[in-house]
């Protein structure tokens, strides 16, 4: 779309020969118009077996109380907040790919953006299940909400960090919807228009009569844009609630002014974690090898490096802050970490997170897609664990000794959590059999000054600085989907 | 003016065709089908009418049968002439009596709901033992024989007094024994009534024995002085207290008195004045008693003989023969300082020791004679009748049932099937024995081998009396009509005898009438009356005679040491102890759910017995953590977990009696191993150590404490000091050093208002010194406030409900220096872990003023009330349990399960006829709920309620909390902190007061005081 050329040292955002507009298409939308093939069945099915699993272990909760789960009197929360936790922080990196960098016009979002608003939806559609399923009395949850009632003044209480959190997710959950959804209607149109019969229909509500014009093309800009705006301070302010429910509370462990950027950039560290592990796999499985790019694999392993440092500098400085602050249940708190019952759980935290992800210095590994791709799944754990240790390992251990406790899951904390991932995975493989997987219409803008093929082009046409192109083609050898022999001739 | 325009509606109308002048005529244009309907032919269309008329027809009757589901019915039937004395939500509170101690019923709409104490109770003043606070759910226990029975069938009283009354005759006539065989007895009216059984039977007689024996005691004073009597103690006179292995403040005698009469040596009061007495206690296990003492020292089995002789030595000054040093040096020199000591106390000071063996009890009288203890901490003249039964007597009836002698057996309150040491030989006996008559309301052990069961009441449902000690008379008064087909026992014996009185109500009051009203300056029916008020008569006390002991001690000291000798254990041996638990006691209650989840004051554990080990033998003999060791001793063998138990002698192991009951009901079956078996019968007695062989099995079998974290880890929340210290310095390590500015984040806001408390401010203080940690108070708390019983998998899960709970903690002096090690990791590098501390903290509800639990639930589901509760509003919580995480001292409980409606708890209170015991006032619990300690605001709102109707102001005192309303020690005072001259108000203002974690700022409303140990430098080293 772009009429300039763009840079020649810049890489390409889009690999493959001789693409065009209609090969985009034909390429994105092979999973949702045909017939899935065996590999999406296997993983459907185990995904299925998996939700299954979390509807047993749930209405088996429902049914004979919280009790069915390893709680006790000291530790209130173990598997339930951590799983909340985990997937809140999850699904940031969505909205950070989708709204951050679309303010910052970051143009390489355009492939992987869709997926990760994906994953952030159901992510969030995860973490909230686990908010209502850990009350005591769930059919009660509307207690949370500030509906006007027949008590007179009776009210919720927004000193608490855990009724901030209802809105917060609330919030985050219906922008994050409105974001995504509306980014979807120009493909869902393009689906409709090639589709036929009850599909054709389908798409056709979907699309809410996209026509594609001009003005509409304009309008979809502006909303994509003001959405970005709201969306955006979202990134900060919901897992900033988040960890609220922690920093405001006066457990030592929990009781600490740095968790609201720990948090946010855990988040992000987690949720690009998790953008890899999908995208890695959806890239093969569909593909989408010219679209999802080495250079895109490497830029979010980057950002898994920063904010991982990050979140390392954030655990050295609440060591520190332990030290220096001579609380004793602090420090025996962090002490604790290491030395305690569950020194297990604190060397998974510290050694998945910052330990095993400093290796991301080396561009061997973050070009390498298995590497890359065991190392999402370390952040991932890394993460789980990192919430574990906040919450359990902090509640085990408080102030008075004579109720310390070890918490044991049972059967059903497992399965809850296994079944929660498998919930994730069934929305994930339905989304992309039904919607595309990478967005169309913003992929299309890449086409012509941001892809190979322009590249290509520009440098056949012989204008260019030979030095900047020799940069070019260096930096085209790490991607695997790029033949360097057609550029031996040149 | 008229129109002439005409309008038509169609070409057809207009052109007048024939078809249209046709139709026209009829009023529809087409013919309505209604003959087709009504004829055949509506039949056979699609939806014939009559196959809807059917489909409805069936709809509404099946809907309406579906509908017809019957709906529970509750009836509840207003009375129709309402009793005078009954009003719908006041209880009626009947003096009574328990176990000797006067008590006073609680009683909601007939029905009892509670035992409390009566306040001026000769014994305890109003404190209660954690069984007589339990003893009100046995009347509601489903596991009562609800029936008479004979061979094993419901049956009718009129055929089993008929049977019960020709056999008499028959056994009578044919010379043989008619043995009535009980525990100990001192109900005088019960008395009478066998006496006057064994005047109808010449042949009967009484035999009376107690499970857990003080024969020993018995003995020795006959030998001694020649008075066959249990001893009344003072430990109130006593300024020093050593004590062998007598449990006093738990399980010894008169538990809840010794402890009302110890702690007024060490409480507050008694401190303010700078006194406090010194106990030292030497024993085997840990023991509660051993856990108050300020200098304990562990010793074996078989050393306890041979201190009290070099004791003896060290005071008279002789050396009696077979005296040799202790194997513990530590204990050796310990002997000699507290000589020492107990010269210098010389008529205040006292000497005890648990121990059930002639010999050793009557040198123990020896040393007392020598410290002139009797007539001054020793009362021989108005003795205890708390235990009087006679070892030999029931060893006797054994031996003489099995040789074909006894005729008929008759048990009441005894269950020898189960706590005699041989069970087989009590089955081999009974089957000589031709009537056997089972007057237990449970089909326990022994009633299940009896051929006649005539189930007595529960005493809430009797008449009688009681006399726990000389001059003291307590009337027992039934609360509530008998539930089952029960008869009193006393009532059966009158039966069968013949008796010309009836019944048992006239019986007790001719009893009362001619024996005992007098004693109180009582007559009459107006005496009757007065005394069913006041619930005892106090005859003024024989003055105590002091008495020498004049005996020659040899024989003694050779018998002490060679039952010693007996008891040495050979390498890879142990020294076997067998003691009662404070909970369990001698297992009679082993089916009341409220005791067997009641933790145990020293190690924690609930639902089970274990055995006891020191952690240097555990370490020595690789046993994992409750890893099941067998144990074997006189050839009899149980399997239990090991408990490592700090202070525990090494080369010890301590199992306690009272659990493996296999037929007290439903709780208590198979809970924990039976330990009577290992008991000896010797020298008259009963021997409660052995030597034993333990062998590991590597099972695991998890035993379920509340608290499985032993140590304070150098933190605060626990504060003590020496006496020394503390006379120097009344403040002395309480922390406070006077005023400090205190910031708030609400100073001078609207929040500041809220915070006022107008009126009433209800706080508490805790006597850390006073508490003895018995855990009375979490019974009492558990009854007044519905609080449900979990079971063992529930407890191990950590999960009890226990609104109040004792927190325990040993800390240990491994330099001497009185440096003590509180920390984990500190602790694991100890080798002696003997030179053990130990500290009780009751915890429930601070309800703090700054209350973090408050402020993080998102539905105002708990929240301050302007009396400074922390208050808990059940509808709206919906369980986010985000306010037991905040809350720093751990005291919020959640509702895991419905416990009130679930099948697995079903045992214990969860079914309609138990849950009769559930005080109104108080609501249950729903599941998915939070709860606490709501410092029994039903009791608060019903002080204040009575105050207002009598139009005054609320007295200091008038509100009682459950927990303090039962504490013998008096460690819990509750009240109004806005009444300056309130107790609590004095209390608090102690130089020893602090608050559990104030650097929080959370703003406690429970104060704490110090601890305060009597050691002494030379002991403790």
């Amino acid at each position: 779309m772009a009429s300039h050329n763009e840079s020649i040292i810049r890489e390409p955002l889009m690999t493959g020969k001789d693409i065009t507009y209609a090969q985009i298409t034909n390429d994105i939308l092979l999973p949702v118009e045909n017939k899935p093939n065996k590999a999406w069945w296997i993983g459907f099915t185990v995904a299925s077996l998996g939700s299954l699993l979390w509807v047993v272990a749930i209405s088996y909760t429902f049914w004979f109380g919280l009790g069915a789960w390893g709680l006790n009197k000291t530790i209130g929360w173990a598997w339930d907040i951590t799983g909340f936790v985990w997937w809140v922080g999850i699904g940031h990196a969505g909205t950070l790919i989708s709204a951050v960098l679309l303010l910052f016009r970051q143009n390489w979002r355009n492939s992987i953006n869709r997926s990760a608003e994906a994953m952030t939806i159901f992510a969030v559609i995860c973490a909230a299940t686990y908010i209502v399923a850990h009350m005591g009395r769930p059919w009660l949850a509307y207690f949370t909400l500030p509906l006007p009632n027949q008590y007179g003044s009776l009210w919720v209480n927004w000193n608490s960090a855990l009724m901030m959190d209802v809105f917060a997710i609330s919030t985050y959950f219906s922008v994050s919807l409105l974001f995504w959804y509306t980014g979807l209607l120009p493909d869902i149109a393009a689906i409709r228009d090639r589709a036929t019969g009850l599909r054709r229909r389908i798409y056709s509500i979907m699309s809410f009569g996209w026509t594609g014009s001009l003005k509409t093309w304009q309008r979809f800009e502006t909303v994509s844009l003001i959405l970005a705006g709201i969306a955006t301070p979202l990134v900060l302010s919901v897992h900033t609630i988040v960890s609220f429910d922690f920093a405001t509370s006066l457990v030592p462990g929990w009781h600490t002014t740095i968790f609201p950027p720990y948090f946010v950039a855990g988040a992000i560290f987690s949720g690009f974690a998790m953008v890899q592990t999908l995208l890695l796999v959806t890239r093969k499985v569909l593909g989408l090898e010219n679209y999802i790019t080495m250079f895109h694999i490497e830029s979010m392993n980057k950002i898994i490096l920063l904010t991982g440092s990050i979140v390392g500098v954030a655990y050295l400085t609440e060591f520190f802050i332990a030290w220096y602050s001579g609380s004793e249940y602090e420090q025996y708190t962090f002490l604790n970490r290491f030395i305690g019952p569950y020194w297990w759980a604190g060397c998974m935290m510290y050694g998945c997170n910052v330990i095993m992800t400093q290796v991301m210095w080396f561009k061997k590994v973050r070009t390498n897609i298995a590497l890359s791709w065991g190392f999402s799944i370390i952040v991932n754990i890394g993460m789980w664990f990192e919430r574990f240790v906040i919450i359990v390992t902090s509640l085990h251990r408080d102030y008075i000794p004579s109720s310390w406790a070890m918490f044991y899951p049972t059967w059903v904390d497992v399965s809850v959590f296994i079944g929660s991932i498998g919930i994730f995975f069934t929305m994930f493989l339905l989304f992309i059999r039904v919607l595309p997987s990478v967005a169309i219409a913003e992929v299309k803008l890449l086409l012509k000054s941001s892809s190979e093929q322009a590249k290509k082009k520009l440098i056949d046409e012989g204008h260019l600085e030979p030095a900047e192109v020799q940069y070019y083609k260096e930096s085209l050898t790490k991607y695997d989907s790029v033949d360097m022999a057609d550029y031996e001739k040149v | 003016m008229d129109s002439n325009k005409k309008y038509w509606k169609g070409l057809e109308e207009l052109n007048k065709t024939p078809e249209f002048v046709e139709k026209n005529k009829h009023e529809f244009a087409e013919p309505i089908p209604i003959e087709e309907v009504l004829s055949g032919g509506g039949l056979s269309a699609k939806t014939p009418r009559r196959d809807f008329l059917k489909a409805l027809g069936f709809g509404v009757g099946a809907v309406t049968l579906a509908a017809c589901q019957k709906v529970p019915v509750h009836k509840s039937i207003p009375y129709l002439i309402k009793p005078e004395e009954v009003t719908p939500g006041v209880a009626n509170y009947y003096s009574s009596t328990y176990d000797g101690s006067a008590i006073l019923v609680k009683t909601r709409e007939g029905r009892p709901i509670k035992v409390e104490g009566n306040p001026n109770d000769l014994l305890s003043k109003g404190g209660l033992s954690a069984q007589a606070q339990a003893s009100v759910l046995e009347l509601y226990d489903t596991s009562r024989i609800k029936d008479p029975q004979q061979n094993g069938n419901d049956s009718s009283w009129g055929s089993v007094d008929a049977f019960v009354k020709s056999e008499l005759a028959a056994i009578a006539a044919s010379g043989k024994t008619i043995s009535i065989v009980t525990s100990t007895i001192h109900s005088p009216s019960t008395q009478a009534v066998i006496a006057d059984f064994i005047l109808k039977y010449p042949t009967a007689k009484h035999v009376s024995y107690d499970a857990v024996s003080y024969t020993g005691i018995i003995k020795a004073n006959q030998n001694s002085f020649g008075k066959a009597v249990l001893p009344h103690y003072n430990f109130d006179k006593a300024d020093i207290i050593v004590s062998f292995g007598a449990d006093f403040l738990g399980t010894w005698i008169s538990g809840e008195e010794f402890t009302r009469q110890y702690v007024s040596n060490r409480n507050n009061k008694s401190l303010e004045a700078k006194k406090m007495s010194r106990h030292i206690q030497f024993e085997t296990g840990m023991s509660m008693t051993g856990t108050n003492a300020d200098v304990r020292v562990a010793i074996k089995p078989s050393e306890e003989g041979p201190a009290l002789v070099n004791l003896y030595n060290a005071l008279s000054g002789t050396t009696l023969p077979g005296s040799k040093k202790l194997t513990t040096a530590n204990a050796d020199k310990a002997i000699l300082l507290v000589a020492t000591e107990l010269k210098a106390a010389k008529g205040k000071a006292l000497v005890v020791c648990g121990s059930n063996d002639v010999a050793a009890q009557v040198l123990v009288n020896a040393i007392n004679s020598l410290l002139g203890s009797y007539g001054t901490t020793i009362n021989l003249d108005n003795p205890s009748r708390q235990y009087a039964g006679n070892d030999g007597e029931i060893v006797d009836f054994i031996t003489q049932a099995k040789n074909g002698t006894v005729g008929a057996a008759i048990f009441l309150d005894a269950n020898p099937a189960y706590d005699y040491h041989s069970a087989d030989a009590v089955k081999d006996a009974l089957k000589n024995v031709r009537l056997k008559v089972s007057l237990s309301d449970h089909a326990d052990e022994t009633t299940t081998l009896c051929n006649v069961v005539a189930p007595n009441h529960h005493y809430l449902e009797s008449w009688g009396d009681d006399s726990s000690v000389e001059g003291y008379y307590t009337i027992m008064q039934p609360t509530i009509n008998p539930v089952n087909n029960t008869r009193q026992a006393e009532q059966s014996l009158l039966v069968w005898s013949d008796n010309a009185v009836k019944d048992y109500y006239t019986y007790v009051r001719n009893n009362w009438n001619t024996n005992l009203l007098a004693k109180g300056g009582l007559s009459g029916q107006a005496g009757w009356e007065t005394l069913l008020q006041t619930g005892f008569v106090l005859a003024a006390p024989v003055a105590a005679g002091t008495y020498t002991f004049n005996q020659d001690l040899n024989a003694v000291a050779q018998t002490i040491q060679s039952q010693s000798a007996k008891l040495v254990a050979g390498d890879n041996k142990f020294e076997l102890q067998v003691y009662q638990s404070v909970g369990m006691r001698d297992g009679k209650k082993a089916n009341n759910p409220w005791l067997q989840e009641l933790p145990d004051p020293v190690s924690k554990v609930t639902w089970d017995n274990y055995a006891a080990m020191s952690p240097s033998d555990i370490k020595r003999l690789s046993l994992d953590e409750f890893e099941v060791v067998e144990i074997e001793a006189n050839g009899y063998k149980i399997s239990l977990p090991v408990l490592s138990q700090p202070g525990q002698a090494p080369g010890t192991v301590s199992v306690a009696v009272g659990y493996g009951r296999t037929a007290a009901g439903l709780v208590g079956n198979n809970v924990g191993k039976n330990a009577y078996p290992f008991y000896t019968f010797s020298n008259g007695t009963f021997q409660t150590a052995a030597i034993a062989n333990l062998n590991g099995t590597g099972d695991i079998f998890p035993l379920s404490q509340t608290q499985t974290h032993h140590s304070i880890e150098g933190r605060n929340i626990i504060r003590e000091a020496t006496f020394t210290e503390y006379k120097k310095d009344a403040s002395v390590n309480s922390g406070s050093h006077g005023e400090h500015k205190e910031y708030d984040l609400w100073e001078g806001s609207k929040d500041d208002e809220i915070h006022a408390r107008p009126v009433y401010d209800w706080v508490m203080a805790i006597d850390l010194n006073a508490c003895t940690g018995c855990g009375a108070c979490v019974v009492a708390c558990s009854a007044e406030n519905n609080i449900p019983v979990v079971g063992k998998d529930e407890v191990g899960r950590r999960r009890e409900m226990h609104w109040i709970r004792i927190d325990r903690y040993y800390s240990y002096n491994d330099d001497g220096n009185g440096n003590a090690v509180t920390k984990e990791r500190e602790i694991a590098k100890l080798d002696d872990l003997n030179n053990v501390t130990v500290v009780h903290q009751p915890m429930l509800c601070q309800h703090c003023d700054h209350a973090p639990c408050e402020t993080v639930c998102p539905v105002l589901a708990t929240v301050h009330s302007s009396e400074g509760l922390n208050q808990m509003a059940y509808n709206r919580c919906v369980g986010t349990r985000y306010c037991a995480n905040n809350c720093p001292y751990k005291v919020r409980r959640f509702n895991w399960f419905n416990y009130w409606n679930d099948s697995r708890f079903d045992n214990y209170l969860n079914n309609e006829h138990t849950q009769l015991v559930l005080n109104p006032d108080v609501t249950t619990r729903f599941r998915g709920v939070m709860e606490k300690c709501s410092m029994c605001v039903q009791r608060i709102q019903a002080g204040k309620l009575q105050a207002k109707i009598e139009k005054r102001p609320l007295k200091d005192g008038e509100v009682k909390v459950a927990c303090q309303q039962t504490c013998s020690a008096n460690a819990i005072v509750f009240g109004n902190r806005n009444d300056k001259t309130s107790e609590v108000y004095k209390a608090l203002q102690s130089e020893r007061t602090y608050y559990v974690l104030e650097e929080l700022n959370v703003k406690p409303g429970i104060g704490y005081q110090v601890k305060v140990r009597n050691t002494s430098s030379e002991l403790q080293a």
